[in-house]
């Protein structure tokens, strides 16, 4: 117990590098994840096919191997990326190809004759994606997205392995030095089951409001 | 072409690393499979506590991420004298995991289920067990079948988390391998391959499988 107020502040750190890198590549994510999308559905065939590769490829390959050819792989053609640099370039390659499969659906999603009723009423491609497609298919993305960050926020464990300082590389660090995985691991698990735990109360409160919209 | 020499002077080793990743991810399935099916049956039960303590569980562990479940088995448990092989603990790890996931799976399967099915079998004089086994389990099959392949891909993926601990699967032989000839690019490409043929062979040739069982139960 003494060992594990003593390693709280550790761990709370890492907590830190754990957030931002959730953070920031799943912003990203949702970013190029929805120029993939409309790419997918409204684009040119080549286009098409190309980002359906790629979407296969991200859900075809252990998430680790992806790290690992960005953070080791490279090194081959003499590309050497700093660890947080990898992790982060990673987990936006890793999320976009996710990203993209959820707003596809969502997007699909919204009946075809909310399309067909704004065009009769003279709204162009744009601002029917805009005013009449999008805040519909929000509110059925929204469970799958919550579900996004969640995994994101669960990946991000594997960085540890190249050396990014996020929880599991501080609570490795303390096993290491105090000969305790025990305590560490379980502040681990506790460090993560906070973090998700939040994250779902957060969603479900969005879902409750969004379902009013609907 | 010098990524093909090298893939063929590691091809066995990389083969043996399949072997290994093909190995967990069976052993895991079975656990997974029969650990969920209790899971989705606790959560069905009329026992509030029975239920209870079942959610709680699917939550708890769903909310860490594989990699820290699978730390506390392999050093957390070994503090507190509980020593387990990479390859035991692994497969507890992702059978323990895998069982949250498989045992929604099971119990939206079996909600799914009309209730005017099992109502007909009563009514017919069936006993409870033989309406679970020939009315509920059959029906609820079809609905289990797709989603349950979906978590099969996932689970072949996370087995390669265990080159963290030393499991000699397929992800550590391109390790190894990457760091003892420098060419790290070309062995992580070659396990990728192997990898994606994997996950090919269970989207598609499964998915297959799943049309015709469909078509065929009408």
């Amino acid at each position: 117990m003494h060992l594990a107020w003593l390693y709280a502040g550790v761990i709370l750190q890492g907590a830190v590098v754990t957030l931002e890198l959730t953070v920031v590549s799943t912003v990203l994510s949702f970013i190029l994840g929805i120029f993939g999308a409309l790419g997918r559905i409204y684009g040119p065939p080549w286009l098409r096919t190309a980002i359906l590769a790629y979407v296969e490829l991200i859900r075809g390959l252990p998430p680790i191997l992806q790290l690992f050819i960005i953070f080791f792989g490279l090194t081959q053609f003499g590309i050497d990326l700093p660890p947080f640099t990898a992790a982060m370039i990673w987990l936006v390659i890793y999320g976009t190809g996710y990203a993209i499969e959820v707003f596809r659906a969502g997007i699909q999603a919204v009946a075809d004759g909310q399309r067909e009723a704004a065009t009769a009423v003279g709204m162009g491609f744009l601002s029917t994606l805009r005013k009449v497609v999008m805040p519909q298919a929000f509110v059925l993305m929204l469970p799958p997205l919550t579900n996004f960050v969640i995994i994101q926020l669960k990946n991000t464990t594997l960085v540890y392995f190249i050396g990014v300082a996020d929880i599991m590389y501080q609570a490795q660090l303390g096993a290491d030095a105090t000969e305790q995985p025990g305590t560490l691991y379980a502040l681990a698990a506790v460090a993560y089951l906070i973090m998700n735990g939040t994250l779902s109360r957060i969603a479900a409160h969005l879902e409750r409001k969004a379902a009013a919209y609907r | 072409m010098s990524f093909l020499h090298l893939w063929a002077q590691n091809l066995p080793a990389f083969w043996q690393g399949v072997e290994m990743t093909l190995e967990l991810t069976a052993l895991a399935l079975l656990l997974a499979v029969a650990f969920g099916f209790v899971l989705a049956l606790m959560r069905l039960s009329r026992l509030r506590l029975l239920s209870l303590v079942a959610t709680i569980y699917i939550e708890v562990v769903r909310a860490i991420p594989v990699l820290v479940l699978l730390f506390v088995a392999y050093y957390s448990l070994g503090q507190i004298g509980i020593q387990m092989s990479g390859f035991t603990a692994a497969v507890i790890t992702l059978g323990v995991y895998y069982a949250t996931l498989y045992g929604e799976i099971f119990r939206g399967g079996i909600e799914g289920v009309q209730y005017g099915q099992r109502e007909a079998a009563e009514a017919l004089g069936m006993g409870s067990q033989a309406i679970m086994r020939r009315i509920v389990l059959p029906q609820a099959f079809l609905a289990i079948l797709p989603p349950a392949t979906n978590e099969l891909a996932d689970l072949i993926k996370d087995t390669s988390l265990v080159v963290t601990i030393g499991v000699a699967d397929l992800m550590f032989q391109a390790y190894q391998a990457s760091a003892a000839n420098f060419h790290p690019m070309d062995m992580f490409l070659l396990a990728g391959i192997m990898y994606f043929v994997f996950y090919l062979v269970l989207s598609q040739f499964l998915t297959r499988w799943e049309t015709n069982v469909q078509r065929r139960r009408g």
